[in-house]
Formats: C-alpha cells, sequence, structure tokens
C-alpha cells in the first residue's frame, strides 16, 4: 500500500465520542451513588426519551455489548455463559450480556467501571426473543422492581391505529410505575422537549448520512461508532449538539472534496450489524479503493417525531424500532436496500450473515435476489458474528471478497 | 383408522373437503393462530407440519443456523407440498419462524398472507389490543371468502373446538393414570388436531376413546415429562417408551398445553381472546414466571421422576429457558436429560444419550 492511498477515515468527532461514551457510563454510577434510579432497559424504544424526562438513567445492555466486544471482555463473558448451561449458538449479545450480568459483574477490570446495578429493569414483550430473554435472565438475577409490559411485533407496513393505541397504554404504564418510583410526576413539556431532541438527533442524523450521497464519500462504516448517541442519547441536547459536529466536520469534507480514500473508486453497501471486535474490517476494502458508503444498521435508527404528540411518538418508535431492521418488515427493509442502491450510487453489496442475529439475517438471500435480478448490483455475503471472533474466519472472508472484488473491478 | 392412519391421508381428506365446501384452506405456521376464526367462515386451517423429503431445498433461502424445523417446513413449501393451499396466516412467536412466514412469501406467493401480533402480558388494555388484531384478520378473511363475519357461527366453531379440546384431553387424562397408551398415539392425534378438520378428528377421537376406556391400567414405568418445541421423530418418542417409561406430560408446541383450559362462555371475540391470552405460555412468550410454575406444577400433578429435554438445535426460545428450568428441576431433585437435534431425526447419538440416561436412573 503506498503512502498516498493511507486511508484519512477517521473524523476528529471520535475524540468527541470517546468522551461521550465514558460520560454515559459515569453519568451511570454517578446517579448510583447519588441515590437517583438507574434502569436497566431494552434497546431501541421510546422508553429512552421517558427515561431522560423523569431524570432516570437508562443503562442498555445491548449497548453494552459491543463495548465488551471492542474491549476485548466478550470471550470472558461468554464462558461465564457457557458454564451457566447457555448454548453457544446463542445471540452474542444474550450470551454476553447475561455472563456479564451474572458472573462477570464481580470481576474487576471491566470496560469503564462496569455497569452500574439495575434499581429496577423493564422487561418488554417485543423485539427479538434474546432481548427478551436477556431480560427473563436479568429479572432473576436482580431481586429489583419489574415493569412487564409489551408492545409486539408488527411490520411496519401493517401498523395501524390499534397498534399506536396500545403503545401509548404501555407508555402510560411504564410512567405510572416510574412515578411511583421516583415520587416525582412527568413533566409532559420534559418529554415533549425529550421527544423534540430525538426528532432533531434523527434529522441532523438523515443529513449525515446524505453526506456519504457524494463522490468521494466524507466517510464510511468504519465511523458508525457515532452511532452510540442514537441508541443511549436520543432525548437529549447530548446527541444533538454531538451530531451537529458531526454534520459540520463531514460537510467540510465534502466541500474540500475530501474522501475517506484519495482515489474512490467502488461504492459499497453493507447489511447486518458490524463485526463489533473489528471494525478495522471496513478498512480491507481499501485496497481496492473501495468505501462502504451505506448500511441497513444505520438506517433503522432514524425517523421523524412529532413533540407535539409526545406518547403517540415514543409508542410509534417503540413499535417500528425492531421490524426496521429485522426481518419482520422484509419487504421495507428489500425497499430501504433499493433506495440506497440507487441514493447512494452502489456498486456492490457485502452482506454480513451473521450467526448470532436470525431476525436480521433471514431474507439475506431475498436481498441478493432482488439485488441481482432487479438492480444489478453484484453482492457477497459471509459467514460472521457480530459479537463472537470465535465464528469469524478471516482467511474465509478474505478468500471471498478478494474474488469479489476483483469481479467488482472488472465490471467498471 | 387410528390417528396415523388418518395422517398418511391427510392431502385425500383436505382434497375431499375442499370439494365438499368450496371453502378456502389456510395454512398456519403457529399454534397461536385463532384456528376458531378461520373454522366460523369455513376456512379449512392446515398446520403446515411435517418433514421434507430434503431439509436441503431449503439451503438457496435460508442460513444453515436456522432451526431444522423451520428448513424443513419451507422446503415443504418449495417442494410444492402446499401448493393446495389459499394462503397462509402466522401469529409473531418465535423469530425464525417470522422471517418463514416472510421469506415464504416472497417465494412461495400465496395469494393470500397474513401475520397477526399478540399481546404478551394479560391486561384489560391487551385483551382489547388482541380484539382488535383479531378484527383486522376478521376483515381480510371477509374479503377473502366475500362472507360477512357472524358472532353464531363463531360460537358454533368454539364450541367445536372446546369439544375437541375436551376430549383430547381426556386422552391425556387416560395415559397420566396409567392406561397402556403410547405417547406416538397422543402424537399423531395433536398432529392430528392441528392438520385436519376439527369434525373429523373429535369423530374419530370419541372412537379412540370408546375403546381406550375399556383398557386397564397398568404397571407403572418412569414417569417422564417430555419439553421442547416441535418433536416430530415418532421412533425417538417409541424409543423413549420402548424403555419402559411412559410419558406422561408435555410442555411442547403441539401438546397438552393447548388442551388446558376451555374457550370461557360469553361473547365469542372475547371469550376467544381470552383464551389465547391466558393459555400456558410457550418459550417465545415473554412470561417466564408462569412457564416455570406451570413446569413445576405439572411435576407435582403427574408425579413426574424425570424430564426429557428434547430441543431443536439453534432454537432462541428454548435454549435460553432451558438452564432456568433445569435449576428448577435440580431444585426439586428431578433428573433431567437435554437432546438437541441437529435434523437429522432420531440419530444414533441421541438414542446412545437416552440409554445412558436412563441407566444414570436406575443407578
Ligand atoms: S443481534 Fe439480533 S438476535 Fe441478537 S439481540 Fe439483536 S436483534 Fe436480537
Ligand atoms: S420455537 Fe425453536 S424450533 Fe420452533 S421454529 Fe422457533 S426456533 Fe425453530
Amino acid at each position: 500500500m503506498t503512502e498516498e492511498k493511507k486511508t484519512r477515515k477517521r473524523l476528529q468527532a471520535n475524540t468527541a465520542l470517546r468522551e461521550i461514551i465514558a460520560e454515559f457510563y459515569a453519568d451511570g454510577h454517578r446517579a448510583k451513588a447519588e441515590g437517583r434510579p438507574v434502569g436497566w432497559i431494552p434497546p431501541m424504544n421510546g422508553l429512552i426519551e421517558l427515561f431522560y424526562a423523569m431524570d432516570v438513567h437508562p443503562i442498555f445492555p445491548e449497548n453494552w455489548a459491543p463495548l465488551c466486544a471492542a474491549m476485548g471482555t466478550n470471550a470472558a463473558n461468554f464462558s461465564f455463559a457457557e458454564r451457566r448451561g447457555y448454548s453457544p449458538d446463542l445471540c452474542g449479545y444474550f450470551r454476553n450480556n447475561i455472563g456479564y450480568a451474572l458472573d462477570g459483574i464481580s470481576e474487576e477490570n471491566q470496560p469503564l467501571g462496569g455497569l452500574p446495578e439495575p434499581d429496577f429493569l423493564i422487561s418488554f414483550g417485543a423485539g427479538c426473543v434474546p432481548t427478551m430473554k436477556t431480560f427473563q435472565v436479568l429479572c432473576d438475577r436482580f431481586d429489583v422492581p419489574v415493569l412487564r409490559a409489551d408492545l409486539p411485533q408488527v411490520a411496519m407496513e401493517d401498523i395501524r391505529e390499534h397498534h399506536i393505541e396500545y403503545g401509548v397504554t404501555q407508555m402510560k404504564r411504564l410512567i405510572a410505575f416510574l412515578e411511583g418510583l421516583t415520587g416525582k410526576k412527568l413533566d409532559m413539556d420534559r418529554l415533549s422537549q425529550a421527544v423534540a431532541y430525538t426528532d432533531e438527533a434523527c434529522r441532523i442524523w438523515d443529513e449525515i448520512m446524505e453526506t456519504r450521497r457524494n463522490v468521494p464519500a466524507p466517510f464510511s462504516a468504519a465511523e458508525i461508532g457515532i452511532m452510540f448517541v442514537m441508541v443511549t442519547r436520543h432525548g437529549t441536547r447530548v446527541a444533538v449538539d454531538f451530531l451537529n459536529d458531526v454534520l459540520s466536520e463531514v460537510r467540510g469534507k465534502v466541500e474540500r472534496g475530501e474522501g475517506v480514500i484519495p482515489n474512490e473508486r467502488i461504492r459499497l453497501f453493507w447489511d447486518n450489524i458490524p463485526l463489533w471486535y473489528n471494525m478495522k474490517l471496513f478498512n480491507y476494502f481499501e485496497k481496492w479503493d473501495a468505501v462502504v458508503v451505506a448500511e441497513t444498521y444505520t438506517s433503522a435508527w432514524t425517523m421523524r417525531m412529532d413533540p407535539e404528540k409526545p406518547l403517540e411518538s415514543i409508542a410509534y418508535k417503540t413499535l417500528v424500532s425492531y421490524p426496521l431492521v429485522s426481518c419482520v418488515s422484509l419487504n421495507k427493509r428489500i425497499e430501504l436496500i433499493r433506495n440506497a442502491v440507487r441514493d447512494y450510487r452502489i456498486d456492490g453489496a457485502v452482506l454480513h450473515s451473521n450467526m448470532s442475529c436470525k431476525p436480521i439475517s433471514m431474507g439475506q438471500m431475498d436481498i441478493q435476489r432482488v439485488l441481482r435480478d432487479e438492480l444489478d448490483v453484484p453482492s457477497v455475503m459471509f459467514d460472521g458474528d457480530h459479537m463472537d471472533g470465535g465464528k469469524f474466519s478471516m482467511a474465509q472472508f478474505q478468500t471471498r471478497i478478494d474474488a469479489f472484488m476483483e469481479m467488482l473491478l472488472a465490471r467498471s | 383408522m387410528d390417528f396415523r392412519g388418518l395422517l398418511d391421508e391427510q392431502t385425500d381428506i383436505i382434497d375431499a373437503e375442499k370439494r365438499r365446501t368450496g371453502a378456502p384452506v389456510l395454512g398456519t405456521l403457529c399454534s397461536y393462530v385463532p384456528v376458531e376464526l378461520l373454522h366460523s367462515f369455513g376456512i379449512v386451517p392446515v398446520r403446515i407440519w411435517g418433514q421434507a423429503d430434503d431439509m436441503h431445498h431449503a439451503d438457496g433461502l435460508l442460513q444453515s443456523y436456522i432451526c431444522p424445523p423451520v428448513r424443513n417446513l419451507l422446503a415443504m413449501g418449495l417442494e410444492g407440498r402446499y401448493d393446495f393451499l389459499d394462503g397462509i396466516l402466522h401469529c409473531y412467536t418465535c423469530d425464525a419462524t417470522c422471517g418463514l412466514y416472510n421469506v415464504w412469501v416472497r417465494n412461495i406467493e400465496p395469494r393470500f398472507s397474513h401475520m397477526i401480533s399478540l399481546p404478551y402480558v394479560d391486561t384489560d388494555e391487551s385483551r382489547r389490543y388482541a380484539t382488535a388484531e383479531f378484527e383486522v384478520l376478521i376483515g381480510k378473511l371477509e374479503s377473502l371468502t366475500g362472507d360477512a363475519f357472524s358472532t353464531d357461527s363463531l360460537a358454533e366453531s368454539i364450541s367445536l373446538y372446546n369439544a375437541q379440546r375436551e376430549l383430547m384431553r381426556e386422552v391425556y387424562e387416560l395415559k397420566a393414570a396409567g392406561c397402556p397408551i403410547e405417547y406416538a398415539d397422543i402424537y399423531s392425534m395433536n398432529v392430528c388436531s392441528q392438520v385436519l378438520p376439527v369434525g373429523l378428528v373429535a369423530a374419530e377421537l370419541r372412537e379412540y376413546l370408546e375403546r381406550t376406556r375399556k383398557m386397564t391400567p397398568g404397571p407403572d414405568g418412569r414417569r417422564i415429562l417430555l419439553s421442547g418445541s416441535v418433536v416430530t421423530d415418532l421412533p425417538l418418542l417409541e424409543f423413549i417408551e420402548s424403555t419402559g417409561a411412559a410419558i406422561v406430560a408435555d410442555d411442547t408446541c403441539l401438546g397438552h398445553r393447548l388442551l388446558e383450559s376451555r374457550i370461557p362462555d360469553g361473547p365469542p371475540l372475547e371469550s376467544l381472546v381470552e383464551y389465547y391470552l391466558s393459555r400456558p405460555p410457550c418459550a417465545s412468550r415473554a412470561d417466564f414466571p408462569s412457564r416455570r410454575r406451570i413446569l413445576e406444577e405439572t411435576l407435582e400433578s403427574h408425579g413426574i421422576d424425570a424430564v426429557i429435554f428434547v430441543h431443536q438445535k439453534f432454537c432462541d426460545p428454548h435454549l435460553s429457558d432451558h438452564p432456568f428450568l433445569k435449576e428448577a428441576l435440580e431444585a426439586r431433585g428431578v433428573p433431567s436429560l437435554q437432546v438437541e437435534l441437529e435434523g437429522e431425526g432420531f440419530t444414533g447419538q441421541v438414542r446412545t444419550r437416552i440409554e445412558g440416561f436412563f441407566e444414570m436412573l436406575e443407578t
């Protein structure tokens, strides 16, 4: 690799991001120390806006898992889970999180000082089975109040009035539960404000993603970590401010015509969750002057919310978050990919067949067919796992990708 | 005729029924689909169930880490075994079947398809929500059949299903009381109730019970509870009982769980909702505490000596409940065995493990 080909991928914003991550977990520990309640909750839902509006600190085990993978404590957590009898075939998020909660939590040297123990748990029937089961285990593990509620899985295109109405009733149950716990009434204005922040964050997020339509693209999938604020800081200014900074930075790059790599030749689409323990993988494509410019995963965390209707908005967010990424709305997902291929001028697609995650991986062969037959976009699928490096073979990845990239180059 | 015989004739029976009534036949992917509603429209619900000629027919559409039952069902669809269906219906339970539903709809292209999603908690609001879910389905069935929904007709369908479940429950009771009924028969009865018209199965059940009630209870072997999702391997079930043990209770996809309660009297739609929400939960429903409680109660009520978990490889709901249930059993001193099926049916390895388990129980 020659010197001028060296990647310029890292965004400045990463420095701020590292602080935001540290601060999020430090906040949790502070809340704990000050006697403010900490609740562990499933990811991707409108509960977070409620939490922030009520000064309750949320912890997302599912966001903790990628951190463990990046820091390398995942393997230990997996073995705790296995020793407890959990099959190694189960989702890596599940195995990491319950392994951590059951045993890892008492180990020294956890990333960022570990997680503050929960003062209560929200166990939602919603999302995928492994997420539901994670909370089952947590409810058994921690002797704390639990709110059981749910929001069923409905394909996005099938959502009707009664789904939203039911969602609102569940949000009201949660509000009553949190009010009982904190002894404070929910201030509806604060909730509207939180919803407005999320809406704003989503709007900026869309703009950030859209800058990648430019050739050369200002950043690649290796920057997916900025999604942290979309998961943990929705409903707050932190997300809005940070994303605004990211937006100016990437816009600057676009204006200067500065791409992730100097001679961008091939633009790739990525399907499924990244390999959190190996984010460098996204740079592998550089040797062919190729960049990953769009992903299904990053599109799934953004939607518009209406501060005038805060309860409906958070119910809607909770309803659609999971169907958007998974096979619940396979048609929607395919539509999203169709649009991305057009808008981002995609030359080829890389599909990570993720052994951990059935809901996101099912339907990938259908996606490949649409890419081939309808869109004339070549694609390649490789076997991997978003959490467990033991289920990913770099050698196999290289063999598949090398052949694929040669083929794409020959086409272009 | 017996249950196994009826199963062999499924295709002819459904064909005849279709000719007789002219009504559509809808495939279902889960026992949470409200079959009573379909029946009230004259529709014949047929659970998509069984073994493909070659599971690999699904390889082009499903990754290798999807559970064998889902691979089997899709392979059967691709083999054309369900071409007689007018559509399919699903109720969200596990993620793999949700994927199956979507892949089926895209690739087999049924004329009609619909997925409902039931709530996980049983509250006033969730019942209202479930009623609305059923009403959406009703609207779609009205368009499909061109008939208007009738509460009276639903009430009739409910009483037919109630009666059938009552009879099936009696078979379980006789078995638990020591009657020499093979569990393989019970399994076939369960499948019949899912894949054949309700009236026909009830008639067979009446005859079967007539014969069985006269049998004298035999000596009591080891009393086994079978737990798992779908167990379609008759040889496996037969082998367990060939050791002298008796499977007197089950906690499986098609088993006793569906027979535990009746659809109560009252306004038919609301009663139907009540039945589906209050039924003992399967592993895919979020209510784990009830699942454990029901298991513990069954151990007591059926005097269970040992539990055999028959799991399918890559089955998230059951594999994640297993350590919990195992712990609950250990706390009560009830031994258990877990076998994981990989799609090859009853292999020598599975056999050896079961033999080993029974030997261990002897010592
Ligand atoms: S990775 Fe997939 S299976 Fe695992 S928790 Fe997330 S959605 Fe569920
Ligand atoms: S419950 Fe388990 S075995 Fe059954 S379809 Fe779902 S994943 Fe497969």
